[in-house]
């Protein structure tokens, strides 16, 4: 289990990217290295990549916050309490090899979760209010203890916001919507602001 | 899907546009206020309870050669010269 794994389990759309960006963003910025899985594999082989994800990854974030759904006609997401339920379904049948693991439960509101998976009651449940900059501050306030050299959340925040000028603007350079989350894989996002973060930090 | 650099040659560019100062100044919406932020700078140069007012103070910085107003979900609004606002 590496200690710098973070297992982001969230919705993958357009209308959550506003949020996935400032969360990879700040688990960038604060060294930790976020783990997604594509979703370009089949079932089964996505269900194996997720549990070695999750087996590699000390801490995990699950965004609990698409249990409704966004518009009338659509229906509400099930992949993340199914993922949920298989980290602490590794974890509960592991209880010595995955002691250490923790988990950062997110939500749209507090407490509405009480209503569809009160099983959950008592881990770190945190709302974002689908607000980008809460859930930097959500993000950076959990890891908070686990590292005294962890910066404010508003240096993280302003970070970010010069990283989205500049991301905007090179993947239109390049020919890409910056506002689709399928412009680039999730790995070179990743890599992309861990590189921006290394040059920004020097300044 | 347009495709016109490379994996490294991209990240080589994210890597130059954090290193680079451009003179911008970024006007923010954030919990306490409205932000203003030099390009590269750690912290707010000043906070103000309105976006005119950040505008305003924005357009103040010496060095400010553009100024770019961000959305509250951190997206561009607006990117202008510093006399076009």
């Amino acid at each position: 289990m590496n200690a710098n794994n973070v297992f982001i389990n969230c919705p993958f759309d357009n209308d959550y990217f506003v949020l996935l960006k400032p969360l990879l963003f700040s688990l960038c910025y604060i060294d930790l290295n976020p783990q997604i899985s594509e979703t370009s594999d089949s079932g089964e082989i996505r269900l194996h990549k997720i549990k070695g994800l999750i087996e590699n990854s000390r801490y995990s974030i699950h965004d609990l916050s698409r249990m409704e759904p966004l518009r009338d006609n659509e229906l509400p997401r099930f992949n993340m309490p199914f993922e949920c339920g298989i980290d602490f379904g590794i974890k509960l049948s592991n209880p010595v090899d995955f002691a250490d693991k923790r988990f950062l439960i997110l939500e749209k509101e507090s407490y509405r979760y009480q209503k569809v998976i009160s099983d959950i009651s008592g881990n770190d449940i945190k709302a974002h209010k689908n607000d980008p900059e809460l859930i930097t501050k959500v993000v950076r306030d959990w890891f908070k203890p686990t590292n005294p050299n962890i910066p404010r959340h508003k240096e993280i925040w302003l970070a970010y916001i010069e990283f989205e000028f500049d991301y905007e603007e090179i993947l239109n350079s390049e020919g890409y919507d910056p506002k689709d989350i399928n412009s680039l894989t999730y790995s070179d996002i990743v890599e992309n602001m861990k590189a921006w973060i290394i040059e920004y930090k020097k300044k | 899907m347009a495709k016109t650099s490379s994996k490294s040659n991209l990240t080589g560019k994210f890597s130059k546009a954090a290193s680079t100062n451009s003179g911008r100044v970024h006007v923010v919406p954030t919990k306490d206020g409205w932000s203003v932020k030099k390009e590269g700078a750690k912290r707010s140069s000043v906070v103000t309870s309105t976006k005119e007012g950040a505008i305003k103070a924005a357009k103040n910085v010496k060095s400010a050669e553009r100024i770019v107003v961000h959305k509250k979900d951190g997206t561009i609004q607006r990117n202008a010269k510093k006399g076009e606002l």
